[in-house]
């Protein structure tokens, strides 16, 4: 059953990582493509819009890749004067801080969605409607909570953590 | 209890979690959304989480820092870091200790490309540290000149200490590129002095390098020449006007791109992986920045920063002695915290002090980015000297630490001359920029 939901963790984070990946390359494209158009005359209308929007794809599509690979910054110093219990109390309490402060995004970012989605709340200039990007940051940290949150349990129930995804 | 007393506990509650090595953007999370639920209410507290982590993600400016995250990858994957460094070579390779000088300036100048301290280190290293090696280098020097050299790599303009400093501060990131230049430069004399004196009294640290031919030097420097361009273009697409900040990031790593395609040393499986690594970073960084947006509203709400405040100013010092208590507080925290969470964490505390006490605050950016260069390489978190290892692991860390001290003391002695003369990083910024 772990190993299961652990696959299954790995293809989702693996498929949020490809999106926030794309992100990435929307803003080199869109930004080249915005400078050289400029210089002939013919910027791109709304780069910055969609820039901005792609960051938010970029960030929120790899949060639960990074923590996957244990990319967080975390202060080592007392790891070795601790015992192996405590280390792992901590790796587990760290576990489900990450899945709680998700959802909570998760959450919160769902209750904003609404008054968005009345105002028609939209980027400046070609009008992006921003509640789709909230969505995708409510699915992308419905993701990485989802890994954290089995990282924690397989932690408590004594096994190891895989770091990667298959992909 | 009073809000001070709710700030306090908060702040004890951080450093605890920190020691359990929750990660650092974890636990200020936490205990902001805790610490604003506590002072203001629960609806404050989701409403800010909502706010700022769609607004931080979205802002416009902080789109350089992928863009330059991937810029250095792409740099590193088609190998243009090599050639920066076989062009430095040409030029000091035959002097004593000319390799570490070498390995010096092909930091400063992979920093100009990536803005990070780890991937200079890391880059430069993994194709000096066996050239050195191989003529016969004291691993000492060898060693801490890389990891001393990668930390140009926040200092020297596009830096990504800068970025988040000017977002953190409300500062220009333009006016903290120009005013890291001088100062950069500077330290890259330092370390090489250093290099130089250490040599001089001691000839077997380095050896001279074997000599190369005009032709070979030649070579070297056409090789470097689309990498020096990308700079020029990027950097001086800034101050010219030509490009705004974002728009630079994004035709460095474009440029070096199609480099990479035309030279046939960027395959896609290569450039994905770059890709995938400048996406994950990016998350690194953006929590913790969001995470400090939480729990600096926190900070400012419980008065801890304006109690500092009033504290050191009650001390009735020179404000200079001030400024180093608070570098000083800087190169004893860069020995446990990793720099750019030590910044986001303290910045809140000491920013108002410096506005407070009248001094320029790019000047100061510039110092506090200089003291998380120490931290870099200060015993026993220095990350670079960590990175260094993973290069060369039958080097001891012991050798290793000790190697970087004197860069160490070259860093200290910067900083004096920075502190005594706030010219040498404000003459650019401000005779370029209004």
């Amino acid at each position: 059953m772990l190993r299961a939901l652990d696959t299954l963790a790995g293809r989702v984070i693996a498929l949020s990582a490809f999106l926030g990946t794309l992100g990435l390359l929307t803003e080199v494209v869109v930004i080249l493509a915005d400078v050289t158009g400029r210089f002939f005359g013919a910027p791109i209308r709304g780069a910055q819009d969609i820039t901005q929007m792609a960051m938010v794809v970029l960030v929120f599509g790899g949060m639960a890749l990074c923590d996957r690979q244990g990319g967080h910054i975390a202060v080592d110093l007392f790891e070795r004067h601790f015992p192996d219990w405590a280390n792992r109390l901590g790796d587990i309490l760290s576990a489900l801080l990450g899945a709680a402060i998700f959802l909570g995004i998760a959450w919160t970012m769902w209750e904003s969605s609404f008054i968005s989605r009345m105002l028609r709340s939209a980027t400046n200039i070609i009008g992006l409607p921003k509640v789709w990007f909230q969505y995708y940051v409510i699915v992308s940290s419905l993701i990485t909570a989802f890994g954290m949150a089995l990282r924690a349990l397989v932690l408590t129930l004594g096994g190891a953590v895989r770091k990667g995804y298959d992909a | 209890m009073s809000d001070f007393g709710i700030g306090t506990v908060g702040m004890l509650v951080l450093f605890v979690l920190l020691a359990l090595r929750v990660p650092v953007a974890f636990a200020m999370f936490g205990v902001g959304f805790a610490g604003i639920w506590a002072l203001n209410g629960l609806n404050a507290a989701k409403s800010l989480l909502a706010s700022e982590s769609f607004t931080l993600a979205s802002m416009p400016e902080l789109v350089v820092v992928p863009l330059f995250i991937l810029m250095g990858n792409v740099a590193s994957e088609t190998g243009m870091s090599r050639k920066l460094y076989d062009a430095a070579y040409a030029i000091v390779g035959r002097v004593r200790g000319g390799l570490a000088s070498a390995t010096v300036i092909g930091c400063g100048g992979f920093a100009a490309l990536s803005g990070s301290s780890v991937a200079s280190a890391l880059t430069i290293g993994k194709v000096s540290l066996g050239e050195m090696e191989r003529f016969n280098y004291d691993p000492r020097l060898s060693t801490g000149a890389v990891a001393a050299g990668g930390t140009l790599g926040i200092l020297i303009p596009p830096s990504t200490g800068f970025v988040i400093y000017a977002i953190l501060t409300q500062e220009s990131i333009g006016r903290l590129f120009l005013a890291g230049v001088l100062p950069g430069l500077l330290l890259l004399g330092m370390f090489i002095a250093t290099i130089t004196l250490q040599c001089w009294i001691n000839p077997a640290l380095g050896p001279r390098g074997p000599v190369t031919t005009t032709a070979e030097k030649l070579r070297a420097f056409v090789g470097a020449v689309p990498v020096v361009g990308v700079i020029v273009m990027t950097v001086g697409g800034i101050y010219s006007g030509l490009f705004s900040p974002v728009e630079a990031s994004a035709v460095g790593a474009g440029l070096f791109i199609i480099i990479g395609l035309i030279n046939r040393t960027l395959t896609l499986r290569a450039f994905w992986a770059a890709a995938k690594s400048s996406v994950t970073t990016t998350a690194t960084v953006m929590l913790i920045l969001i995470a400090a947006h939480m729990i600096n509203p926190f900070l400012a709400l419980s008065h801890i920063p304006q109690a500092l405040g009033e504290f050191l100013i009650g001390l009735d010092m020179p404000r200079m002695v001030i400024l180093a208590l608070i570098l000083a507080t800087y190169m004893v925290l860069g020995c446990f915290l990793e720099g750019f969470a030590m910044l986001v964490l303290t910045m809140p505390i000491f920013f108002p002090i410096i506005q407070q006490l009248g001094f320029d605050p790019i000047w100061f950016g510039v110092l506090v980015v200089l003291t998380l260069e120490m931290g870099l390489i200060s015993p026993p978190v220095g990350v670079n000297v960590f990175i260094v290892k993973s290069v060369v692991p039958h080097v001891p860390l012991g050798t290793i630490f000790r190697g970087v001290m004197p860069f160490w003391g070259a860093m200290i002695v910067t900083l004096i001359l920075l502190v005594a003369f706030p010219q040498i990083a404000l003459i650019l910024p401000d005779t370029m920029i209004d």
